[in-house]
């Protein structure tokens, strides 16, 4: 007999997500703030398999906060300790400041909301493809293919993930989105429940927010848990509430007929933050860089691709922005190789005015493939390298570094430098030492001009500034010409020479002078 | 007697009274040159510095630069030119060639390459800069290079007209004079029968190769 298998939905419900993003953005937006997270004890282990994240934040829960509608007039939500506090959703600003003297109120803000719920989708994807974007904070996984019992350890590590967001947030397991969801408002921080659960039948009809003339008569029946409405009969209900009634027992009864919307998380991956203090020095700025680039890397690595590229913003007080795209040689997601890349950058920036505003997004790609055989290895950290090579063309210049590449010519020293990629592909892997004539050639850049004395065509003394002597041994001449069709015109005839030290130059005469192009060595 | 030949004569007394220990072969890079290899000891040792001098204007050191290019085939060289006098010869695409226009230039590249850490090998070649210059680099920046190369485990190759640095732990020298019939000859016979000199060893203690 096949076993029965029973689906099961996750939420992650964030209570007051409004209120928590707008003190994020108020965290990030003062510069005290800012000096007080580098106090932050903060631990990021990372993998490619599991990844783990602790981060605790010093975030001042028990302190009453509430979140201020657009007008700045009205609350529109508050914390738990505001709660508790007496101060209800909708009352005026300065009735609730007269509730309690500590009350902090924020303004919210919509920008941020709008990426943290991408972000949010972004984290979830890591445990199941099949999401929907519930609610502003809210996220549904169907968790179909997720084998075992033991659910409780990714729940907590995708908690921990967004924890490091600044976030806190509870998680919901049940056999149907409804149940989950129900679960997941009174969990701490992670409650797995069945339909039947005892705990679920105890909650409030509020909790399923029926229309308020279907709870008016509910509560006028005595109706005031969910295990009160289940426990009359279920046709009753319907003859007497009709389809919105039937649909409310369904759900209080964990009996819940709704399919997921499913949604794919956003590609976007940006992080943004509005100083409420200008900022003049680059440390707290590149505080925020690489918290940034923490909270980015996270958020790509969950939906298993690299970042390639980065676009950074820096918001002048003038109104000026300065925008620049960095691209990541190797696309990674390590921090470490992100925040040197645009530390450097940072390092380098003039601004006209102070900055009031950073914002960072990460361009993802998709992991590139690459399959070495026995004998060879990649660059161990070509992100390093290229910021090397960086700072070697910057101590000697572009054209001075490279991989040489011969011209197609016979032209002496035809020679170009391409920049290294290092890229294996194209390369003739299976190449074995080559069987090579005579010694190479130390050129002199530029050729030594030198006087010669001729003796029947030949070479027999040479005097220059650094070279002089006799001739021993002359070999040659050896005459090159080509491109006589165009103005790259050359034409040049070269001699081997012995001096009398014992040393072997080459000798060219070319455009009416002898010049030594280098020495054999 | 000059000091730095009484130098060179202590080291090779020290190098005979306490002789060298044997090293696992993964601590070597193979140059390819089997006179050299065989006077290295298996080849050059990773996490240090080796000195090659070639006193000749054509001692074969540019012989020598090819052969362990042309080997390293599968692994990434950096070449610094202290004078760009490097003439490549055959398709090399894993040597990163830097050409410098002094020897100042090139120690800097050179701390910059190996505190890199991705090559395998890092060429210093300085054979066409001249003693003055050589003269001007601080005793100091040898010994930085030497730390440096210690601690990324990378291998440096200094290719010179004299003897200059004491931070090495091994010098060789190389006699050959190079004639015209060589000019026809196949390079690689050249090569391995260049005739290879000690001018000192290091001498080292075991503990100091366990903790390698």
């Amino acid at each position: 007999m096949p076993a029965h298998k029973t689906r099961l939905f996750a939420v992650i419900y964030t209570p007051y997500y409004r209120l928590q993003c707008a003190r994020q953005k108020r965290l990030h937006a003062l510069p005290e703030a800012v000096t007080a997270c580098n106090q932050l004890e903060l631990s990021i282990e990372n993998s490619m398999v599991e990844s783990s994240v602790s981060l605790s934040v010093k975030v001042e829960e028990d302190k009453p906060a509430a979140l201020l509608d657009a007008e700045g007039t009205r609350i529109i939500e508050v914390n738990p300790v505001a709660a508790a506090a007496g101060i209800e959703i909708g009352v005026t600003t300065s009735l609730a400041l007269a509730r309690t003297s500590e009350l902090q109120l924020f303004a919210s803000a919509t920008e941020l909301e709008h990426h943290q719920q991408s972000a949010l989708l972004q984290l979830c994807y890591r445990y199941s493809p099949y999401l929907e974007n519930t609610a502003a904070g809210v996220c549904t996984l169907d968790l179909q293919g997720r084998k075992g019992d033991n659910q409780e350890w990714w729940a907590r590590e995708l908690l921990a993930q967004w924890r490091s967001f600044g976030f806190i947030a509870q998680v919901g397991i049940g056999p149907n989105p409804e149940v989950a969801w129900q679960a997941a408002k009174i969990a701490n921080p992670f409650l797995q429940v069945t339909a039947a659960s005892s705990l679920l039948q105890s909650l409030p009809l509020e909790s399923l927010n029926p229309s308020p003339y279907l709870f008016d008569i509910l509560r006028n029946w005595g109706i005031r848990t969910l295990g009160a409405l289940t426990r009359l009969p279920r046709e009753e209900i319907g003859q007497r509430l009709g389809l919105e009634g039937l649909s409310l027992w369904d759900r209080a009864a964990g009996k819940s007929k709704n399919v997921l919307k499913q949604t794919q998380p956003p590609e976007t991956f940006i992080e943004t933050v509005d100083l409420e203090h200008r900022l003049e020095t680059l440390e707290p700025l590149l505080f925020l860089l690489r918290r940034f680039l923490e909270r980015l890397s996270l958020r790509i690595a969950a939906v298993y691709r690299l970042i390639a590229e980065i676009r950074l913003t820096l918001a002048l007080e003038d109104g000026e922005k300065i925008v620049r795209n960095l691209q990541i040689p190797a696309p990674t997601r390590e921090v470490e190789a992100l925040f040197r890349i645009a530390s450097q950058y940072l390092d380098t920036v003039q601004t006209s005015a102070p900055i009031v505003g950073f914002e960072l997004e990460a361009i993802p790609s998709n992991p590139g493939q690459n399959q070495f055989d026995l004998f060879q290895s990649g660059l161990k950290d070509p992100n390093r390298f290229f910021q090397t090579l960086a700072r070697l063309a910057a101590l000697l210049g572009n054209e001075q570094i490279g991989i040489p590449e011969k011209l197609n010519t016979h032209k002496p020293d035809s020679v170009r430098l391409r920049m290294p990629t290092f890229d294996w592909s194209g390369t003739d892997q299976a190449k074995h030492k080559q069987l090579r004539i005579g010694v190479p050639l130390r050129r002199y850049r530029p050729a030594l001009p030198v006087e010669v004395q001729l003796n029947k065509e030949k070479p027999i003394w040479i005097c220059g500034q650094t070279v002089t002597g006799q001739v021993r041994v002359a070999r040659g001449p050896w005459r090159t010409s080509g491109n006589w069709w165009n103005a790259d015109r050359w034409d040049t005839q070269e001699w081997d020479v012995e001096l009398e030290d014992g040393a072997l130059y080459r000798l060219a005469f070319n455009t009416g002078r002898w010049v030594i192009v280098g020495v054999y060595d | 007697m000059p000091p730095a030949d009484k130098i060179i004569q202590l080291r090779k007394i020290l190098a005979e009274r306490f002789p060298q220990g044997t090293l696992p072969t993964s601590t070597f890079l193979s140059t390819g040159v089997t006179g050299l290899d065989h006077s290295l000891g298996g080849g050059l040792r990773r996490g240090a510095v080796a000195q090659v001098v070639v006193p000749h204007p054509s001692g074969g050191s540019a012989l020598l630069l090819h052969d362990i290019i042309q080997t390293m085939q599968h692994r990434f060289v950096a070449l610094i030119d202290g004078k760009n006098s490097f003439e490549p010869l055959a398709e090399t695409p894993f040597l990163l060639w830097l050409r410098c226009q002094n020897a100042t230039q090139a120690t800097r590249a050179a701390d910059l390459l190996i505190r890199d850490g991705n090559f395998a090998l890092t060429i210093l070649d300085l054979k066409q800069n001249s003693p003055r210059e050589l003269r001007k680099i601080p005793a100091t920046t040898w010994y930085r290079l030497q730390r440096v190369v210690e601690e990324t485990r990378a291998t440096l190759l200094l290719l010179t007209r004299y003897y200059i640095s004491g931070s090495s732990y091994i010098a060789l020298q190389i006699n050959e004079h190079l004639q015209m019939r060589d000019l026809s000859q196949i390079s690689s016979v050249i090569s391995d029968s260049l005739p290879i000199e000690f001018l000192y060893r290091k001498t080292f203690v075991e503990a100091e190769y366990a903790s390698a």
